[in-house]
């Protein structure tokens, strides 16, 4: 793929990336994908070059539903980087996919970062953010056949098993 | 655990540079400084010290330049790519050369100017660099700094335990409260509670800017060698009781896709390490836990089985860790007020501890006589009869290291 600048930042994604062009092409098309493992069958939220659970180097991109469950945040006040300045503050979350929660065993889960985002792709209000809460990812168009994948609250009930939000300073 | 070396190396020598924010001078000319500053502290002599460690994050200088400096011929060295938590392991790595026959004395050094030309995490002139691999899924969201990459931890852990922006904060207020009574540290003055929660938010919900470590340009450096040959040298042999790490969680940099993600390495090596000294959690006087931020500290305490899980907001507002308490943590003030070495200073500080002749204000400090007066600022910070120390090394969730020391033989 050709470097893409988002936000200031320059993205390199060589055609020997064996683990992220595959990725963010789907991405590009309004697709989100994972790996899969084409032997034991399970699903890795790092697209990794091996399957953590049964070694094997066979695996296929698989389209997910592209719902989640937000698993933790962080609400960034300050940045270092020069071109995210004028957006604190913001939210960055990690969402659990809907897929294969749970499995293989308790604690796993298909979990990526990204930022919460609104209808415009604006940044979410920060007292909007929290644990439990159901998003859906949305493709940001950055360029031609290049789309960041962002996520976005949606009209759901929050988790039922985990809830939590922190408490947003006044001003 | 065969082949357990426990009290048979000691550590012999330490030494540093000055704790600054504008060294002006290279990575090189500092790390000569502390190496030079260890081997006099040891009462050797450059020729006598024929093996080399060091550890960096493509901020330092080989170990291949500073022998030419100092004249030092090695008979083993090795430049490892590392941070947090590498000091203890490379005390571990200098035993494993001096067993193997390689050598017999190894100096373990860090440089970094890391505040005036490197700063940690990529950020400053290195945050507008092209970005690949993995920080293609954190860094256009505008994750970069180390606490950043620690937070999804962090507020996990709040969430589900109940921690409070206070609880942290009591971890400064330890630790700035020890460093008032250090000389070289680079922020000597109290504070309280209120002035960490009222300092400037830098990542919500768990990170003021005083409950992140300062950064800092410094060098530092720790002599091993074995015991037979301490014994013979100027300070009291302080030995290597056990040593163990760096250790991960599963899943290594993607932990977070395991779980649970609040739980940290110290979760794994805190076993190992205590089975290898042969020593309980009471028989530790002092602690060294490393305070990148004050949240690395509280969850190294629970992790460590200090106190349950979900206790350690309970153990760092106790008074347990603080100069006085029953088992004080970062006499110096560690990161988060002598300033940022990458877990150097914290084993450096527990080595004088136990010598018993720590640099505080006290006028005979070098000599051991100490008033034992740790009530105001400028006095004394040397632990009565401290006889067993613990350090606790944070890389990051996921990485840890510990090294347990001692003045007296198990
Ligand atoms: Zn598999």
């Amino acid at each position: 793929m050709p470097n893409y600048t988002y936000r200031g930042i320059t993205l390199s994604i060589p055609d020997n990336d064996s683990e992220y062009k595959g990725y963010f092409e789907a991405a590009g098309e309004g697709r989100l994908v994972v790996k899969k493992c084409a032997d034991c069958g399970l699903l890795r939220g790092e697209p990794g070059p091996a399957c953590p659970w049964c070694t094997s180097i066979n695996w296929e991109w698989q389209q997910v539903s592209g719902k989640g469950t937000i698993y933790s945040y962080q609400v960034v006040a300050h940045t270092v980087i020069p071109s995210f300045r004028d957006l604190t503050p913001f939210a960055i979350v990690l969402v659990e996919l809907d897929e294969q929660r749970g499995q293989p065993t308790e604690f796993d889960g298909l979990r990526i970062t990204g930022n919460l985002v609104d209808a415009d792709f604006n940044m979410e209000k920060e007292e909007n953010v929290g644990i439990g809460k159901r998003v859906e990812v949305a493709f940001q168009p950055v360029s031609e056949g290049f789309m960041m994948p962002q996520w976005r609250l949606i009209d759901e009930p929050d988790d039922a098993t985990f809830t939590w939000s922190h408490e947003v300073p006044a001003g | 655990m065969a082949g357990n070396p426990r009290d048979k190396y000691c550590i012999v020598g330490v030494g540093e540079t000055e704790y600054s924010r504008a060294s002006g001078r290279t990575t090189r000319a500092l790390g000569a400084e502390a190496i030079r500053n260890a081997i006099n502290d040891a009462g050797l002599t450059p020729d006598q010290v024929d093996g080399m460690l060091s550890y960096h994050g493509g901020d330092s200088t080989p170990s291949t330049s500073i022998q030419y400096d100092l004249g030092i011929r090695p008979n083993f060295y090795m430049d490892c790519s590392g941070g947090g938590s590498s000091t203890e392991a490379l005390v571990g790595l200098a035993i494993g050369a001096i067993e193997a026959g390689m050598c017999d004395v190894v100096a373990i050094f860090r440089s970094m100017n890391g505040y005036s030309n490197i700063r940690i995490g990529g950020t400053g002139a290195r945050a507008s660099a092209p970005i690949g691999g993995l920080d293609l899924m954190k860094r256009p969201y505008g994750l970069i700094s180390a606490v950043q990459q620690f937070a999804y931890t962090f507020t996990r852990h709040m969430a589900e335990y109940g921690v409070r922006s206070e609880d942290l904060a009591a971890i400064k207020v330890a630790h700035s409260n020890h460093a008032s009574n250090n000389p070289k540290a680079l922020m000597k003055h109290r504070v309280t509670v209120d002035d960490v929660m009222n300092s400037r938010w830098i990542i919500r919900p768990v990170a003021h800017l005083l409950d992140c470590c300062l950064e800092t340009d410094n060098a530092t450096c720790v002599i091993v060698t074995s015991a037979e040959r301490a014994r013979d040298l100027k300070h009291k042999p302080i030995y290597i009781k056990g040593v163990q790490g760096r250790g991960t969680k599963p899943g290594g940099d993607f932990h977070y896709q395991h779980g649970p993600i609040t739980r940290v390495a110290g979760h794994y090596v805190g076993p190992r390490v205590f089975e290898l000294a042969g020593v309980k959690h009471e028989d530790v006087d002092i602690t060294g836990c490393y305070d990148a931020f004050t949240y690395t500290v509280l969850l190294q305490f629970e992790d460590y089985g200090w106190c349950e899980k979900g206790e350690g907001k309970d153990y760092v507002t106790s008074g347990i860790i603080n100069l006085g308490g029953k088992r004080p943590n970062n006499l110096s003030g560690g990161h988060l007020c002598e300033g940022y070495t990458h877990g150097m200073n914290m084993v450096i500080e527990n080595v004088r501890q136990l010598r018993g002749t720590v640099d505080c204000y006290c006028s005979g400090a070098s000599e051991g006589n100490h008033s034992y007066d740790y009530s105001e600022e400028g006095g004394c910070r040397q632990v009565k009869d401290a006889k067993i120390s613990m350090n606790m090394g944070w890389g990051t969730p996921a990485v840890g290291s510990s090294l347990i020391m001692g003045n007296v033989l198990n």
